[in-house]
């Protein structure tokens, strides 16, 4: 990861929420940070579906040079106070959009080439690359539930000790290609 | 000890945060991803071929910890309804607010029950990675063992939060199943066991208690039916592909219930996810929304 300090250009949409009591401003607040430690230049673009609840999250890059606009879609849920429902919740952001963040830094290595867009991701590519990107987040400062993870990593690759072991790698991994992260 | 206590005396350490029905239904946004029908994008999450709560949905693992925290907080809620109909009333032969000493029996039984799976609940939400008190509780499951009369505790715990019990774990169940969960599967099972028990121990009572009173019965049964339609809000349970939660027929019929009162239930569940997505869409007009 870069040290150099960057300060992206960061938009969010809506600027004003009706549905949830999320401010656009915090929002830009979390994205520039994590930009910040992640060591992303790009303009970022973030999309706040408000009308739904749920939590999906999707990113798109238009190129892969450092001035490439990356636009975060990403639903209500996926920002929220669980404990209090239609309320922003920092660290729930963080996690989210640190996630998205992540995985389109790796979009810009030449060796992600292959990775297929955020819609077209299998359940199980999904699941490898949420994580490599959180073990990475954990040690950049954003601490997740690793339990949270390993859960959903079992559901997609078995309850095993096999899947356990990937899982571990996975989540201590720093350097990894789009091929070794799809590897079985 | 006291008799008679208010949802918001329950005892609840600073990690929870207790909401109810009433706020919920103050958030107006959309249950589900909306499908292309209305010109919105289609969301990764959308995907699965419905919205029942299957390994296949591409949030299935957030939405079973979700599930199962709400199971949790219910578990404990049930616990502490029983425990209060064991207690709240006096004994003797169903009227005049008194309960027969057999049906307290079978309360503190279902108490013992419902202690075992907060304790199952709490090691199947730390298996998933859920923290406690890491959603909303919400105590609508409490207040409906708040009634002074037995018989509609019975009916509303019982009968309706007892019964969905059954539909939820059966849910769950078939999650764990076919994922390859073996914790949640076994655990699962061995709870909706005990939970069809609970139904027809309140099947098998309301019957008896109310038996030279048809007044009452049909009060106990109009009082399950509200009940029952605050669990179906948003048609989050119904036979329907879009709610989350599929109607567990046979065991529903196992624990005392009727081909009709379950098909009565069915149409619940669809009337109020048509009612919510009518609401929802009025809503959304009436602000604005342009989905993005």
């Amino acid at each position: 990861m870069s040290e150099q300090t960057i300060a992206p250009k960061v938009s969010v949409a809506p600027e004003q929420f009706t549905f949830v009591k999320y401010d656009a401003a915090e929002i830009v607040e979390v994205v520039s940070d994590l930009a910040a430690k992640i060591g992303l230049a790009n303009p970022i673009r973030v999309v706040v579906d408000e009308t739904t609840p749920l939590a999906a999250m999707s990113s798109t890059i238009d190129g892969s040079s450092s001035d490439a606009l990356i636009t975060i879609h990403v639903e209500s849920g996926a920002l929220e106070d669980t404990k209090n429902f239609t309320n922003f919740n920092r660290h729930h952001a963080e996690i989210s959009l640190g996630r998205m963040l992540l995985r389109a830094h790796d979009r810009l290595r030449p060796d992600f080439d292959a990775a297929p867009d955020d819609d077209a991701l299998s359940l199980q590519e999904e699941a490898a690359w949420n994580t490599y990107v959180n073990g990475r987040l954990e040690r950049l400062g954003v601490e997740s539930n690793r339990q949270r993870w390993r859960y959903n990593f079992r559901n997609r690759f078995g309850f095993s000790d096999a899947a356990d072991a990937r899982f571990d790698e996975l989540w201590n991994a720093t350097d990894l290609s789009w091929s070794d992260l799809a590897a079985p | 000890m006291r008799q008679f206590f208010p949802v918001e005396d329950l005892a609840r350490d600073e990690r929870f945060v207790q909401t109810n029905m009433a706020e919920r239904m103050k958030d107006v946004r959309a249950p589900r991803a909306r499908s292309s029908e209305n010109g919105n994008r289609v969301s990764a999450k959308s995907r699965a071929a419905s919205a029942r709560l299957t390994p296949d949905r591409h949030d299935a693992s957030d939405a079973a910890r979700s599930l199962m925290h709400g199971i949790m907080v219910g578990e404990i809620q049930a616990l502490e309804g029983a425990g209060r109909t064991a207690h709240d009333f006096p004994t003797g032969d169903g009227t005049n607010d008194t309960i027969p000493f057999e049906l307290k029996l079978d309360m503190a039984r279902q108490a013992w029950d419902e202690a075992r799976h907060v304790e199952i609940s709490v090691k199947l939400s730390d298996w998933m990675g859920t923290e406690l008190g890491q959603f909303a509780e919400n105590t609508v499951l409490f207040q409906a063992a708040c009634s002074n009369d037995p018989v509609l505790r019975l009916a509303g715990v019982n009968r309706a939060l007892e019964g969905l019990a059954i539909d939820v774990f059966t849910q769950m169940k078939e999650f764990g199943d076919i994922a390859g969960d073996p914790y949640l599967e076994f655990c699962e099972d061995w709870m909706l066991a005990d939970e069809v028990t609970h139904v027809k121990m309140g099947s098998d009572w309301l019957r008896k208690v109310t038996e030279k009173d048809p007044e009452r019965r049909a009060k106990a049964l109009e009082f399950q039916q509200v009940v029952d339609k605050l669990f179906s809000f948003g048609g989050s349970r119904s036979d329907s592909d879009e709610s989350p939660i599929g109607l567990a027929r046979r065991f529903r019929e196992l624990a005392g219930f009727t081909d009709e009162e379950v098909d009565d239930i069915a149409q619940m569940g669809y009337d109020a996810l048509e009612e919510r997505k009518a609401a929802v869409k009025l809503a959304q007009a009436a602000a604005g929304a342009v989905a993005v």
